[in-house]
């Protein structure tokens, strides 16, 4: 009677990883970080969510997983995601009036889509704990601090950075509370903000602070193409507004048309060590 | 006639302070006399001198040209075409502009130092558009057809800007600074792109102001003048096209402006006489957007807002207290 009361304990222990895991089969993940994240803790997703300039950045992994285009508020094509017949989602901030749509479709949905790297340590903790690979997670998640105190290791200069969303004559400044600001410090940079906060991230900062403030290195994140680059240079760096800054007059001004300093990824490292070799060169 | 000599007055005082805020105030303190010795061309610091020379500047002169031209096109639409409705948006030019700015931001942000000319470009686009309908045809050139040419005309390239806009949805909170009307701080650089097509349209204006006189009497009383109503009525599109487009390049979609502008100096001045209207919407104009401009760029500093609905925070007021008085 013992054995078989013990059999059966051993048995049900085996079985509960896989019965965890069973709760969310089907999980779709519409942001780059919440893709790899799933990846990373083997875990396919039967779709993901296309981001411009999110491509190049999922892992070899999610090769041939359905993709789901995405738009501004709503996210995926609702009927496309219903054809995948997730029982929860991975969603952004970014897709708030798809989120509830969703919802409304009796689909689970998860928002995960960190501004900062202790907010992705965080988020990939709680991604792990929400598909069943809790220990995976704490593994993956260890890996992630090492390899990011790491990448921040050995500064020896931090420049006065100013970096800055979109094309055109307006452009929104990252504050701190971003991504890319938080990236960006964490390569060694001295954020130019204008001693602005904002709960987006983002603002639009007077020219004349700019000129005051002086950065050393000015980074854009422009939404375009990798051919737009060099013409994207000159027309920053040659900006009247800016002429008399250390980056324009030092040639310091970059342009970054991936999303890395845009949406937060699991290659935190990378992006932070990618930061201080190319643009800060501390 | 000292009705007009007071609204005169109080217009080129409210020029005088509207742009001495612009150039004293900004995200930036420097003090008064170190404006001014910049100004001048006296010695002040190195970022003082960029900060009021490359930056205050050329942006306050900006919004003075945009402000008259504006303000000017505004009043020989309604003047050309007997409508109080009347303002760049009608003869399409402001949906031209817009399309054409869009599709630089959106599609071809590699190119984006083509913008000013590619708005003017699509802005002069859609004005003969508009011309070459209202003047094919039956009833070649009247005040219907170009109202309902112009019509036609801003919708097609407002449905074009809303597509391009929904087709590369991650791109357009870079157009919102556009779309809303905005000034930058670019130096002389679009100024320099587009002031001949200002300097084209203020000369085309001063030839207008009295055939457009004429006109107010009526396209009979005109003709029998000497005057040719159809010919006033397309140079005044024209002039105006080339003022609203060299504009639009500068500062994006301030429609407002050329359309409350002239009201506001007419129901002022009791006088609906081009001579009094058209220098006083260049005025009136001017004072408007160099004033929302420079509360644009204070008042949440330094942080910077679109102007046009601080244009139309100052605007409708005085627009609904002189409409009040008026009825």
């Amino acid at each position: 009677m013992r054995k078989l009361l013990g059999l059966t304990l051993l048995l049900a222990a085996l079985c509960l990883p896989a019965s965890s895991q069973a709760a969310a089969q089907r999980i779709v993940a519409l942001t780059p970080f919440a893709a790899n994240t799933l990846a990373r803790l083997g875990v396919t997703p039967v779709g993901i969510g296309q981001t411009l300039g999110g491509a190049e950045r999922f892992l070899p992994q999610l090769q041939g997983v359905p993709t789901l285009p995405l738009s501004h508020p709503n996210g995926p094509n609702l009927e496309q995601l219903a054809a995948l017949d997730p029982d929860l989602v991975f969603s952004s901030r970014t897709w708030a009036k798809g989120n509830q749509a969703m919802e409304e479709l009796g689909i689970d949905v998860v928002v995960h889509d960190p501004r900062s790297v202790d907010g992705a340590f965080a988020d990939t903790f709680k991604i792990g704990t929400l598909v069943g690979r809790k220990h995976y997670a704490r593994d993956l998640l260890q890996g992630m601090r090492r390899r990011v105190e790491a990448a921040e290791r050995g500064i020896e200069r931090r420049p006065k950075v100013m970096l800055i969303l979109g094309v055109g004559r307006t452009p929104f400044t990252f504050l701190p509370n971003s991504w890319g600001g938080d990236v960006v410090s964490r390569a060694g940079g001295r954020l130019l903000t204008g001693g602005v906060s904002s709960s987006s991230g983002f603002e639009r900062i007077s020219d004349e602070v700019v000129v005051a403030e002086n950065p050393d290195v000015i980074i854009a994140v422009p939404h375009a193409n990798e051919d737009d680059i060099p013409s994207l240079t000159e027309y920053l760096r040659t900006n009247p507004a800016w002429s008399s800054t250390n980056a324009a007059r030092n040639g310091r001004v970059y342009v970054s048309v991936d999303n890395s300093l845009l949406q937060a990824g699991t290659d935190v490292a990378s992006t932070i060590r990618k930061v201080r070799r190319a643009y800060l060169k501390n | 006639m000292a009705r007009r000599g007071l609204v005169f007055a109080a217009l080129l005082a409210a020029l005088a302070v509207a742009t001495a805020a612009s150039l004293a105030l900004g995200a930036v303190k420097v003090p008064l006399g170190t404006v001014l010795d910049v100004l001048l061309g006296k010695g002040a610091s190195a970022t003082d001198t960029q900060i009021v020379e490359v930056l205050r500047l050329p942006r306050t002169v900006e919004a003075l040209a945009v402000g008259a031209a504006l303000g000017v096109a505004g009043a020989i639409l309604q003047g050309a075409l007997g409508n109080p409705l009347a303002s760049p948006d009608v003869i399409g030019v402001t949906g031209g502009a817009g399309f054409g700015a869009i599709l630089i931001i959106i599609v071809l942000p590699g190119s984006i130092a083509l913008l000013p000319l590619t708005a003017l470009a699509f802005g002069l686009l859609a004005a003969a558009l508009v011309f070459g309908f209202a003047w094919s045809g039956r009833n070649r050139g009247s005040v219907g057809k170009v109202v309902l040419a112009g019509i036609a005309v801003l919708s097609l390239f407002t449905a074009g800007t809303t597509g391009l806009l929904a087709a590369f949805p991650e791109r357009a909170p870079s157009a919102i600074f556009f779309i809303a009307g905005g000034l930058t701080s670019s130096g002389w650089r679009d100024l320099e792109t587009v002031w001949p097509y200002f300097a084209a349209g203020f000369v085309c204006v001063l030839f207008l102001i009295r055939p457009l006189d004429r006109l107010a009497l009526g396209d009979d009383v005109a003709a029998s003048l000497g005057s040719r109503p159809q010919l006033i009525r397309l140079g005044a599109g024209v002039a105006a096209a080339l003022l609203a487009a060299a504009s639009a390049a500068i500062a994006g979609l301030l429609g407002f402006l050329g359309l409350v502008v002239p009201h506001v100096v007419r129901m002022a001045g009791g006088s609906s006489s081009q001579t009094f209207v058209v220098p006083a919407s260049a005025l009136g104009g001017a004072a408007l957007l160099a004033g929302a401009d420079t509360l644009a760029r204070t008042l949440r500093a330094p942080i910077e807002m679109p102007v046009g609905p601080f244009m139309v925070i100052l605007g409708v007021p005085l627009f609904l207290w002189l409409l009040r008085r008026a009825v």
